[in-house]
Formats: C-alpha cells, sequence, structure tokens
C-alpha cells in the first residue's frame, strides 16, 4: 500500500530519470516534458550504470531536492543468464550507492511483478515475494536494495505485461501479436493461448509513475488493471484491429507443460490514486494499433 | 434469591446485566464512569440493539446501575463482562481487564464468585488464580444487533473451571440453572479456547461462503440457490454462516484470528488457513468499492448514496465497517449518507451531506450502494427509487433490494454471489 507525503500533489522540482531512452522511459518523458519539470536523463553513453564510478558519477549530478527515478534493467530478452543479472545487480548496487550518498527526496524504483512465484493464481501488495526466474529475483534483491537505504520515501513500483505501440521486447503477449497479424496474418498460440494474464498499457504504466512522483508515494504497488484476459482473449482482441482475416492458430502443448494463471487484486490502487482508472483492455489494444499504424509499422 | 453483579458497562456487560435482571435476578450493574452510570440509570444506553431499551425499562425495579465498588459487596457472583479493546489489527488489550479485577476483587462477598466474561486469550484466567479467589471463566456469544437474544436465551453455559470435577459455585450454578440450558464445565484453557473456536469455525463458513458467492460471479452461478441446499445438509445445518458478506467486521472475529494466530505461530502450529482468512477477508472488504471503480468514471461531480454505516443492522458499531472503508476509498466523490442509527461525520467523509431517509440520500445521486442491511432499506420501493435516482446503478451487495423489481425497472443491480443483472 501506498501512502503520500505530498498533499496536496505537487511537481517535483526536478527528476532524474535512469532509463529514460527504454520503453516505459520514454512515454515518462514525454509526461514530465508536458508538466514542465526539469529532467536530467543521462543515457547509458554518458553513463554506464555497470562502471564501477557510476555511482559516484550518478551522485555528483544530483541535487538534494530531486526525485530519481530507476527504470534501467536488461530485460529478458536481452538476456535470461546469470550474467546478465548479475549485471543488471550491478547497474542496481550503483545506483543504491547514489542514492546513500546524494540523499535524494523522493525515489521510485520500477521493479515488475516477476517476484511472485508463477503458481500464484491471485496477488496482491501482500503476496510474498517467491521469484521463479533470475529476472524476478535480480529486481527482488534490488528491491531489497533500495529498502535498505530509503524505505521512507522509495516507492516500488510492479508492472505487470506492459503494451504499447514503440515495444521492443516482443516477448509473447499482445505486442509480439500485433507484429505476427500483421507479418504473416497468423498469430501462433501456445496451446490455445488459455493462460489468464493482466495487460497494462504502457501509457497507464507512466501515469502511475507519475502520480506517485507528484504525491512523493512511498511503499509498494502493483502496477495492475485487476482485470485478466486469456492469450486467446488479447489474440482475439489484437485480430479485431485487422482489416484483413488474421488466423489465430493454437498449437500443442509439450508434453507436461503446466499452465498458470494469474489475476491481481488492485483495490491498493484503487484507495492510493481514487481519481485513477487504467484504461480497458480492448480500448488499449485498438489505441495501440492506430499508434503503430501512424508510426509505420504494425 | 442469589444477587448478580456485572463490573464494566460496555456492550458485554450492560447487555448481561439486563439479561440477568430479566431472568429475574437482583442485579448490580457497576462502571467507573459516573457520568455513564448516570445516563443508563436515566435509560439512556449508549449501545443500539432490539429490545434492549424496553427490558431495561422493564426490569429497573431489579437492577441497580451503579459507580460505587462497594455495591458489589451484595452480589454473590460478580462477573466481569467490559468488553476487551483491540486495536487495528485485532491485537487485544487485556490490561484494562486485568485493572477490573483489581477493583472489583476487595470487595467481594466472602464466598462470592469471580466469573471472567471478558473475551480473554486462553491462559489467562488461571494466571489470576489466587488464595481464597473462587474464580470461573464464563464463554459469552452475544452477536452484535442480537445481543439481547443472545443473552436471554443462549444455547449452552460454557464455564471455565480450575477443576471441572469439583462442583459448580452454588449461586453460580443457580444462575446458569434459570436460563434452562445446557451447562458445559471444563478446564479454564478449554472454555478460552472454545470461545475463539465457536468463532473461527463461523469465519472458516464466512470464508467458504464469500469465496464461493466471489467464484458464482465470475462463472454464472447464483450463491443464493446453493444456500438453502447447504442448509438442509445435516453436517452444514440450517443456521450456519453461508451467507456472503463484506468481509468479517465488528472486531470480535478479527480479534480472535489475531489471537490464535499469535499462539499458533509461538507454539508452531500451523496458521496458513488462518492468514489465508484474512486476506481473503480483506479482499471482500472491496467488493463494493471495485464494483463502483469497473461501473462508475471518477470525479468531484459523481453524487453517491451510501445507505448504511454501521457494520450491520440492529448496530450502532461502525468498528471495521465496509461502509465506512469505502467512504475512506472515495474522498473525492460527493457523498450522501444514510443510517437509522450513526450520523455520518467529516472523519467519515469530507464531502458527505447527512440525509434523513434512503430515498433523500438518493436524490440526484449517480448510484446507490446499500452498505448496511437494516431492515427499512427492504421496503425501498424500486419505482420510487428509479425516480430519485438519477444513475441506475446500485451496489446491493446483501441483496436487500428485490432483484426481480430492480431488473424490471432498469437498475443495474450487482449484489454478491451473483452475476450482475443490467
Amino acid at each position: 500500500m501506498l501512502t503520500h507525503a505530498a498533499s496536496p500533489p505537487e511537481a517535483p522540482s526536478r527528476v532524474v530519470v535512469l532509463g529514460a531512452r527504454g520503453f516505459i522511459g520514454r512515454h515518462l518523458m514525454a509526461k514530465l516534458a508536458a508538466a514542465k519539470v526539469p529532467v536530467l536523463a543521462p543515457g547509458s553513453a554518458e553513463l554506464n550504470l555497470d562502471s564501477p564510478d557510476a555511482g559516484d558519477r550518478l551522485a555528483a549530478q544530483m541535487r538534494p531536492g530531486d526525485a530519481l527515478v530507476m527504470l534501467s534493467a536488461l530485460t529478458p530478452d536481452k538476456g535470461k543468464d546469470l550474467a546478465t543479472t548479475m549485471k543488471n545487480l550491478r547497474m542496481g548496487e550503483q545506483v543504491v550507492a547514489a542514492v546513500v550518498k546524494a540523499k535524494p527526496r523522493h525515489v521510485v524504483y520500477i521493479s515488475s511483478d516477476g517476484v511472485f512465484a508463477d503458481a500464484l493464481a491471485l496477488a496482491d501488495e501482500r503476496s510474498p515475494t517467491a521469484p521463479d526466474s533470475l529476472y524476478g529475483g535480480m529486481h527482488m534483491m534490488r528491491e531489497l536494495a533500495f529498502k535498505a537505504v530509503c524505505a521512507d520515501r522509495l516507492a516500488i513500483l510492479r508492472p505487470t505485461l506492459v503494451y504499447g505501440a514503440e515495444d521492443t521486447h516482443n516477448s509473447y503477449g499482445s505486442n509480439r501479436f500485433r507484429r505476427q497479424a500483421a507479418k504473416d496474418g497468423k498469430i501462433p498460440l501456445f496451446g490455445q493461448g488459455e493462460e489468464m494474464r493482466d495487460h497494462v498499457a504502457v501509457e497507464d504504466v507512466a501515469e502511475v509513475i507519475r502520480l506517485c512522483l507528484w504525491q512523493r508515494s512511498a511503499g509498494v504497488l502493483n502496477v495492475v488493471t485487476g482485470r485478466s484476459y486469456s492469450f486467446m482473449d488479447v489474440a482475439k482482441l489484437v485480430a479485431a484491429q485487422f482489416e484483413r482475416k488474421i488466423e489465430i492458430q493454437g498449437q500443442a502443448r509439450a508434453p507436461g507443460s503446466a499452465i498458470w494463471h494469474r489475476h491481481y487484486d488492485a483495490g491498493d490502487c484503487l484507495r492510493a490514486f481514487p481519481d485513477f482508472r487504467y484504461r480497458d483492455l480492448a480500448e488499449g489494444l485498438a489505441q495501440t494499433h492506430r499508434q503503430a499504424q501512424a508510426l509505420g509499422g504494425a | 434469591m442469589t444477587t448478580i453483579g456485572y463490573a464494566g458497562m460496555s456492550h458485554l456487560g450492560l447487555v448481561s446485566a439486563v439479561a440477568a435482571a430479566e431472568r429475574g435476578f437482583r442485579t448490580v450493574a457497576y462502571d467507573a464512569d459516573a457520568a455513564l452510570v448516570a445516563r443508563l440509570g436515566r435509560g439512556e444506553l449508549p449501545v443500539t440493539e432490539p429490545d434492549l431499551d424496553a427490558m431495561t425499562a422493564r426490569n429497573a425495579a431489579r437492577l441497580t446501575f451503579t459507580a460505587r465498588l462497594g455495591d458489589l459487596k451484595a452480589c454473590d457472583v460478580v462477573y466481569v463482562a467490559r468488553d476487551v479493546p483491540t486495536d487495528d489489527r485485532g491485537q487485544s488489550d487485556l490490561g484494562p481487564i486485568d485493572a477490573l479485577i483489581r477493583d472489583v476483587r476487595p470487595h467481594l462477598k466472602k464466598g462470592a464468585a469471580l466469573v471472567v466474561l471478558s473475551q480473554v486469550t486462553p491462559g489467562f484466567t488461571r494466571a489470576r488464580m489466587a488464595a481464597g479467589l473462587v474464580l470461573y471463566y464464563q464463554v459469552e456469544t452475544l452477536i452484535f444487533g442480537r445481543a439481547v437474544e443472545r443473552a436471554t436465551k443462549p444455547e449452552r453455559s460454557i464455564v471455565g473451571c480450575a477443576d471441572p470435577a469439583q462442583p459448580l459455585h452454588k449461586g453460580l450454578a443457580e444462575f446458569l440453572g434459570a436460563f434452562g440450558c445446557p451447562i458445559l464445565p471444563m478446564r479454564y484453557e478449554s472454555a478460552e479456547l472454545a470461545k475463539t473456536a465457536i468463532n473461527l469455525c463461523l469465519v472458516a463458513s464466512i470464508g467458504v461462503a464469500n469465496t464461493l458467492a466471489d467464484l458464482s460471479e465470475r462463472i454464472g452461478a447464483d450463491w443464493s440457490e446453493i444456500v438453502p441446499s447447504l442448509r438442509l445438509d445435516r453436517r452444514i445445518g440450517p443456521y450456519s454462516y453461508i451467507v456472503p458478506g463484506l468481509g468479517i467486521a465488528g472486531g470480535n472475529l478479527e480479534r480472535d484470528l489475531a489471537t490464535i494466530i499469535g499462539l499458533c505461530d509461538r507454539s508452531g502450529a500451523d496458521a496458513g488457513i488462518l492468514r489465508a482468512q484474512i486476506a481473503n477477508n480483506r479482499r471482500r472488504a472491496d467488493w463494493a468499492l471495485q464494483v463502483l471503480a469497473r461501473r462508475l468514471a471518477p470525479g468531484p461531480a459523481v453524487k453517491l448514496a451510501v445507505l448504511g454505516l454501521a457494520y450491520k443492522e440492529n448496530t450502532h458499531s461502525t468498528k471495521n465497517s465496509p461502509s465506512l472503508a469505502l467512504l475512506k476509498a472515495i474522498p473525492n466523490l460527493a457523498v450522501r449518507a444514510y443510517d437509522p442509527v450513526v450520523a455520518p461525520t467529516a472523519a467519515m467523509h469530507p464531502n458527505a451531506t447527512r440525509c434523513f431517509s434512503a430515498l433523500q440520500a438518493c436524490e440526484e445521486a449517480d448510484a446507490v450502494a446499500v452498505m448496511t442491511p437494516w431492515p427499512e432499506f427492504r421496503r425501498i420501493n424500486p419505482v420510487l427509487l428509479g425516480a430519485t435516482l438519477k444513475g441506475r446503478l446500485a451496489i446491493d451487495p446483501f441483496a436487500v433490494l428485490d432483484r426481480r423489481q430492480m431488473a424490471r425497472y432498469g437498475f443495474e443491480h450487482h449484489v454478491l454471489g451473483a452475476p450482475s443483472v443490467a
């Protein structure tokens, strides 16, 4: 559950964004620019977080009144191995060191719902973290590391499956479905796409981060809509965006492969931000499709 | 004739004292708060329970309210009957009960029995044994809103004793015998745990009902159709707690969950199922908020009529009230609130308008939420409701409003345990 230090909400004097060029980061930057909030957003060329002096160099650029948003992570599409995990942890170590040294006023860490066990069918913010992947384990370790140094001014946000037009990760889900539909006229599914998942629009993730920044929120929040859909239903919603008929192809599962579902109780978000509502998935996917077409892609 | 004393005029003590007088016993009802005692003496009762005011009035000759400890000297049996205060996490504070025992003991008549009626934790009573003290523990099973009925017509009297093989204290046996129900003497610890065991069985039933009601809503079943088939099963029974609700509230069941989880943790027993009950309870408490969030866009111009603030019907208690939890989660909506007993305050909601009838609360509202199943809400006419309410959204967890009529008059009617009707 989040608690808010700023009431009424106020824009932060400056936001340091790490990972500003990523999928979520770009949307956050657009929101901050629209609100005319000064931003410091060093790219990896200027500040390689996986270098031993990154923490000192970041701290030297930070001011005590800053808010810090940490989005930087090598996502599973960049590698799921231990080496990638260790690199992610070193990046986290440097940012935590900078927080200790520069003492920003507020910290927002963008984690992942990978911190929960796959078998957890219904989760909320009080569910135990028990990751089944190195990526989820890495985020859990980073959460603990940040909590150890700035729990009183730290918001941990855990987005679930994020969709949007400019997604680069292309993992199994609506973004890949859209590209496959545009390219091949087909959407292949694992099995019959039975698994239930929650899907959140990237614009909504960015808005939740903004709300946290404006209210200087502290605590943990799952960035989830509270409504889950099967991948089959997601595929149908994506297919419906195209004028031509899109074939949805189920396929046999590997013997012994388990089907697991994930639902979220989103009550904490309703209480934390009473005036905010996530967009409906059908509406969000239609918007994503229009944006993708405008960008010249699928 | 045996004289019965009660110390601590909170809900438990007051209702129990009035019930003792109703049974024909001279009753001394003590509280240290002289102002409270004066109000009680004038018939101004601080709690709302069906029949309590009338029963208090007709037993006035046998019932003495007093702030003088010395008046307990006349009693053959003295009950320590103050309700145990609990915090937001259900943790008990037994300090006031100990203080009351310390105050009362010097004023006991020689040979009188002291009976702890408060909701203490297992191990409490034996630890208070002392030379010359005739000490018992008795289980109370009052229910808010039905407390008088429960106190005057108990199903059984469960009595914790230092040694259950010994005969009961004569005065206590005479008093309990007057209620005409079985008397079950047992060890202190067994009786203390029996109290909690009863409540946890109720919690388990509620948890099952809420889980399956939730599932019913999602898969097109109707839990209200299933309930009669369970009640007719002898293993479940006609009085079982299988009607879905907005989680447990009122404080007592939450207290017992917290108490037993603590005991399990200390002793190494598995409390996983009890923790699951707490999580289930928390989620069901959000039911109305979740429906509201799905069906009504937020905004300061949105008006919500909230019918009921008490945690259940026929009580003034708002402890852990689902209605207040809903109000806390919608600070930016305009709320028009009505409860037959509880008045809305700014602490409950910053934009709440107090209304004096259900229909007045619904005037120009976009939606109505019937958060407490007060009997008078069952008499709301859907036609009048339709003419009064601006919107057509009715959040009615306890199905107080007639479902067929609501559908007939075009309401989007949401009830627990059934798919919504639009």
